[in-house]
């Protein structure tokens, strides 16, 4: 959570380093208000202007409560969070502290109680899911943990049907989806059906599919949360590689070596945000190199 | 567009079976819908078509010669007379038997109204003084094609060849030889020379009425003018449609409500594939939307998709009618085939274009609630419904108390444990069970007509007629040849109804003191010389209950009856009044017999007893076979037949929406059954016992409905067609047993597989899918 307010924060640290590889100029980030300093009302009207002109995203007072047979569960409790362009954001947490609801509202899959939401600077929280759906094909690219493919159709399908939603001509998903799958190594498995892939080609094909579109933002909710070791190494350098490319990343996980190769970790507890800090040494994640992507598709 | 497509084809390629039996049974209830369109269309229109294209006449008077008709083209309503021609009815030989045709004097212009309508050959010619032109259907009941020579045999006995110039149809009779006398057309001269010798020949006039509804009027108006005792018979437009439609229509209706019965169930059959289909696909659907995809797109995949598999099966159903419809046994088989080459083939054409949209539509249309309840599946991933919590019941409980296998108690609560799905389930496949339990009702009343032919007012299995022998010799003659029980003289008059509209069959057979054995439905049998019994179709048209009396007129007498019986009537739409013989008697004592009703011992064979009565009569006894309605109504059994497998087809499409709904309800349950130590066999054994006690449940609701139904609508068909109600028969309790067998071993047996298969994946899987 960043606001305009500049002082240090005891359980933050300083503020966030500067990435000279980024191409364009940052502003010094603050610490994160407690949430319930962050009152709504108090955010500006207009979040295109000021300091946040380049937030591709920008979060406040995000409020979720799931109610199933009589018990209310608050799973997000009044959430401020900006992302910045160009910007890979892990949010760490232990489960059931919200992270999912958090990732479903920002990709409109599930609507807040309360709150607002901007996406590239435009209100989209009252937005209607048909609207949301439009907004998803060219703006959002979505990964999950599981079930992130449509398990009757191909691995060639799959990673088309976005692009052929989004208008594109047979022919153009065609091309976008051959280069995607060279790129990832997948080629040879395009005409696949999409649930006898491993669980890292899935994840594979799924991060294929949700950039199929070159979206802004990506968001991916534990991509790597049933994947072993090697898979899940595989996964975190293609993040980091389109990472690389320009592209903002959410990226939800439990697992800290994962939020390590983010380059800021927000941290989430019962709904709220209990931190929000750079990342000091990104070892491996920022030192990806083509080479490394390549080794990929080995 | 292309979007959805792809998963709409993506879909059915992974459900090739379910996509596959949706379009086969759409296909065979638009092939049933449409052959009954046809059959209905073909009973119908050939009528209607004639009666415009000819001018026909409304109302055909036979009347005594030398009646004055100057009166008829005034009378109030009538645009135009046809006639009067001057008639007399000979006899031609047809196959085995002889044909009455009635032959028409005209001149060798053909009339303007009621014209004869040729169909081959040429018209009458002056120059050709022995020419005869006969009716289509007489002409091939008597094998004579245009160019043909026909002997005729004179009322007095003379023969006569004459030659058949051509062949017509016309709107002023029915088929023959169904409907009797056959129709010709002759010159007055050819007339005069076969006509009596004392030159006594009857006449014929048509009326054309201004207002076709107005028959009972115009008759009426007419008898009143030339006076009661001149007219003999009166036949109307709509007795001449309805003879022509009879089998046809029949069958045509059979198939026809059988089709929408069946239309139902396959609509219930695919709605509930598509719901099965979107709950089992939450998962993929929440991707779909998360990928982009609107509420509206998902909502419109959903309905493409079955609009393309209903749209499939109509194009195979429609080949299948132009295909399977002409080889199929009359009369179904040759009215396909006519159908195109008709005039109204554009007609039927654009019938069975409406029987595949109405078809489409509908199975498009049931897809519409699942569509929409896909189209609200929430896009976050891993939601489902929530579940109900289901203890073992008593029951259950009790059950593995006693010891009995786990798999069926707990095959018994999948079943059972959510009610209104349970029930829901149990409904749809009791649906075609209930189709079947009447399909085979109708068979068994076939087999009814067959093998107890008394019971359906046909005790007598030949008839016999003697032109040339006393009624004391023949009587003598039947009463003596073995293997005769009893044989019952009889004749039959036209008689005009009360407010002499129309003309009905008076029957005198048997006598009071040894009455005819009719098959009674209602009411006692005749005992006394004032009474008599009646078919449906004579009730009906004569608005009267048993018990009440009538008053007919024959031959200018009028009579008053106690009608003490309803009797099951298959003859002229059951518009026959029967009385005894005695009944009839006039001054001059009981009318000579016009045949006898010959009713065989037990076990006495048909064939053998006919050829001794025409020995012992050195061949003066004309004995013929009666004719079964069954005969005509052998294709009802390929009809049968035929919608049987289609609702096997149905039930077993309900009996894998039923599997795929009970695993994935189970998928989680069932890893944790495993997960408890239950093998994957018994796991299958918990699966099949619950599909199979599911089709228990509606096999018992399919046949306790089907029964009182399948009773109902034959002795409703019975009762329009005026036979009268009583005729159904109920279906064989083996043939009962059997479906039930079948319905409840496909019930075990189909889900095996996929059963086995779900109880092999990893436990791990089946504990995570949820
Ligand atoms: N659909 C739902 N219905 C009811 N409770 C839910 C639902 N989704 C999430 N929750 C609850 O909300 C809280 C946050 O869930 P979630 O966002 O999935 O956490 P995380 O992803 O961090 O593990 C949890 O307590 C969870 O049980
Ligand atoms: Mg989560």
């Amino acid at each position: 959570m960043s606001s305009t307010a500049g002082a240090s924060d005891p359980v933050r640290g300083p503020e966030r380093p500067r990435f000279p590889r980024i191409p364009r100029p940052r502003l010094p980030r603050a610490r994160t208000p407690r949430p319930e300093s962050s009152a709504p009302s108090a955010t500006p009207a207009t979040p295109g202007a000021g300091p946040h002109g380049e937030a591709v995203l920008r979060v406040r007072g995000l409020v979720r409560t799931h109610r199933s047979e009589g018990s209310a569960v608050r799973a997000l409790d009044g959430v401020d969070l900006d992302v910045d362009r160009g910007e890979f954001v892990a949010v760490m947490g232990p489960s059931g502290a919200g992270k999912s609801t958090l990732l479903h509202l920002l990709g409109g899959l599930d609507r807040p109680d309360g709150g607002q939401i901007w996406l590239e600077g435009r209100r989209v929280d009252g937005l209607s899911e048909a609207r949301w759906a439009l907004l998803r094909r060219r703006s959002v690219g979505i990964v999950f943990q599981f079930s992130n493919l449509v398990s009757t159709m191909t691995v060639a399908d799959n990673v088309e049907l976005p692009a052929l939603l989004a208008g594109a001509s047979a022919r153009q998903a065609r091309t976008r989806r051959e280069e995607l799958l060279g790129e990832l190594g997948l080629a040879d498995k395009a005409r696949a059906v999409a649930a006898g892939l491993s669980g890292g080609e899935q994840q594979r094909v799924a991060l294929a599919r949700a950039l199929v579109n070159e979206p802004g933002l990506l968001l991916a909710d534990e991509p790597t949360g049933s994947l072993d070791s090697r898979s899940t190494r595989d996964v975190l350098r293609l993040l980091t590689r389109f990472h690389e490319q320009g592209r903002t990343i959410v990226l939800v996980t439990h697992d800290a070596r994962v939020a390590a190769t983010a380059e800021r970790v927000v941290s989430l507890f019962d709904g709220r945000v209990a931190d929000d800090a750079a990342v000091e040494s990104a070892p491996r994640g920022r030192r990806t190199t083509l080479a490394d992507v390549l080794e990929l598709k080995g | 567009m292309r979007a959805e497509l792809r998963w709409a084809a993506a879909d059915c390629r992974a459900r090739p079976g379910q996509a596959l039996l949706v379009t086969l049974v759409t296909a065979a209830v638009v092939t049933a819908l449409m052959v009954a369109g046809v059959l209905l269309q073909d009973a119908v229109n050939p009528w209607q078509r004639i009666f415009s294209e000819s001018s026909g006449a409304h109302v055909w008077l036979h009347l005594d010669a030398g009646t004055g008709t100057a009166a008829l083209s005034r009378l109030d309503g009538v645009d135009a007379v046809a006639g009067p021609y001057r008639t007399a009815v000979v006899t031609v030989p047809a196959g085995t038997g002889k044909l009455p045709l009635e032959l028409r004097a005209v001149g060798s212009a053909p009339p303007r109204i009621s014209r004869p309508l040729l169909r081959s050959g040429r018209w009458l010619d002056p120059a050709e003084p022995d020419g005869v032109v006969l009716e289509r259907t007489a002409a091939r009941a008597a094998g004579a094609a245009a160019g043909a020579r026909l002997a005729v045999r004179t009322a007095d006995g003379r023969t006569r060849v004459l030659r058949v110039l051509g062949t017509a149809d016309t709107a002023d009779s029915g088929p023959c030889p169904d409907w009797t006398p056959g129709l010709g057309w002759v010159l007055p001269g050819t007339l005069a020379a076969v006509g009596p010798a004392d030159g006594r020949t009857g006449l014929v006039a048509g009326l054309r009425l201004h207002d076709p509804a107005d028959t009972d009027f115009a008759v009426q108006q007419a008898v009143t003018a030339l006076g009661g005792a001149r007219v003999a018979r009166v036949s109307t437009w709509q007795q001449v449609r309805t003879a022509g439609e009879l089998d046809g229509r029949l069958l045509g209706l059979l198939l026809g409500v059988f089709g929408l019965v069946s239309l139902v169930a396959v609509a219930l059959a695919a709605a509930g594939a598509a719901g099965e289909r979107v709950l089992a696909q939450v998962g993929d659907i929440a991707m779909l939307k998360a990928v982009g995809f609107t509420p509206a797109q998902v909502v419109r995949m959903v309905v493409y998709q079955h609009a393309a598999l209903a749209l499939a099966g109509v194009a195979l159903g429609t080949a299948g009618a132009a295909l399977l419809g002409p080889v199929l046994p009359d009369p179904v088989g040759p009215a396909v085939a006519r159908w195109h080459e008709l005039p109204g083939g554009a007609v039927a054409a654009s019938g069975a274009a409406v029987a595949g949209g109405v078809v489409l539509l509908v199975v498009a249309a049931v897809a519409a609630v699942p569509a929409w309840r896909a189209g609200r599946v929430p896009a976050v991933p891993g939601i489902r419904g929530v579940r109900r919590v289901s203890r073992l019941s008593r029951l259950a409980r009790l059950a593995l108390l006693l010891r009995l296998p786990p798999a069926l108690v707990l095959g018994a609560r999948d079943a059972f444990h959510r009610p209104l799905r349970a029930g829901l389930t149990v409904a749809r496949l009791a649906i075609p069970v209930m189709a079947v339990t009447v399909a085979l009702g109708s068979w068994a009343t076939l087999d009814g007509f067959r093998a107890h032919p008394e019971r359906i007012g046909l005790p007598a299995a030949l008839t016999a007629r003697a032109p040339g022998l006393s009624p004391g010799a023949v009587q003598r003659l039947l009463a003596g040849t073995p293997g005769v029980r009893a044989a019952y003289a009889g004749v039959e008059t036209e008689a005009l109804v009360p407010g002499q509209t129309r003309t009905v069959t008076l029957r005198g057979l048997g006598t009071a003191a040894a009455p005819y054995p009719y098959a009674l439905a209602e009411g006692r049998g005749i005992r006394d010389r004032d009474e008599a019994v009646a078919g449906q179709g004579l009730l009906d048209l004569m608005h009267v209950r048993v018990g009440q009396w009538v008053r007919v007129t024959t031959a200018g007498t009028p009579r008053i009856l106690h009608v003490v019986g309803r009797s099951i009537e298959p003859e002229h739409n059951g518009q026959m009044l029967s009385v005894g013989l005695d009944a009839l008697e006039g001054r001059d004592g009981p009318p000579p017999p016009q045949y006898w009703n010959v009713v065989l011992a037990p076990g006495a064979d048909r064939e053998a007893v006919r050829a001794a009565l025409a020995a012992a009569s050195g061949g003066r006894l004309d004995v013929r076979p009666v004719a079964n309605p069954a005969d005509r109504l052998g294709a009802v059994r390929v009809v049968v037949a035929g919608l049987v497998a289609v609702l096997g087809l149905i039930g077993l499409a309900e009996l894998l929406t039923a599997t795929a709904g009970g695993l994935r309800d189970h998928a989680r349950d069932l890893g944790v059954l495993r997960a408890m130590g239950l093998t994957p066999r018994q796991v299958t054994a918990v699966v099949t016992t619950g599909t199979g006690l599911t089709a228990l449940a509606a096999v018992a609701v399919g046949v306790l409905l089907g029964l009182p139904v399948s009773r109902w609508l034959i002795d409703l068909q019975g009762r329009s067609s005026g036979i009268g109600s009583g005729i159904a028969g109920s279906p064989s309790p083996g043939a009962l047993l059997l479906t039930c067998a079948v319905a409840v071993a496909a019930a075990v047996c189909v889900p095996v597989v996929p059963a086995a298969r779900a109880a092999r994946a990893p436990v791990t899987a089946a504990l995570r899918s949820t």
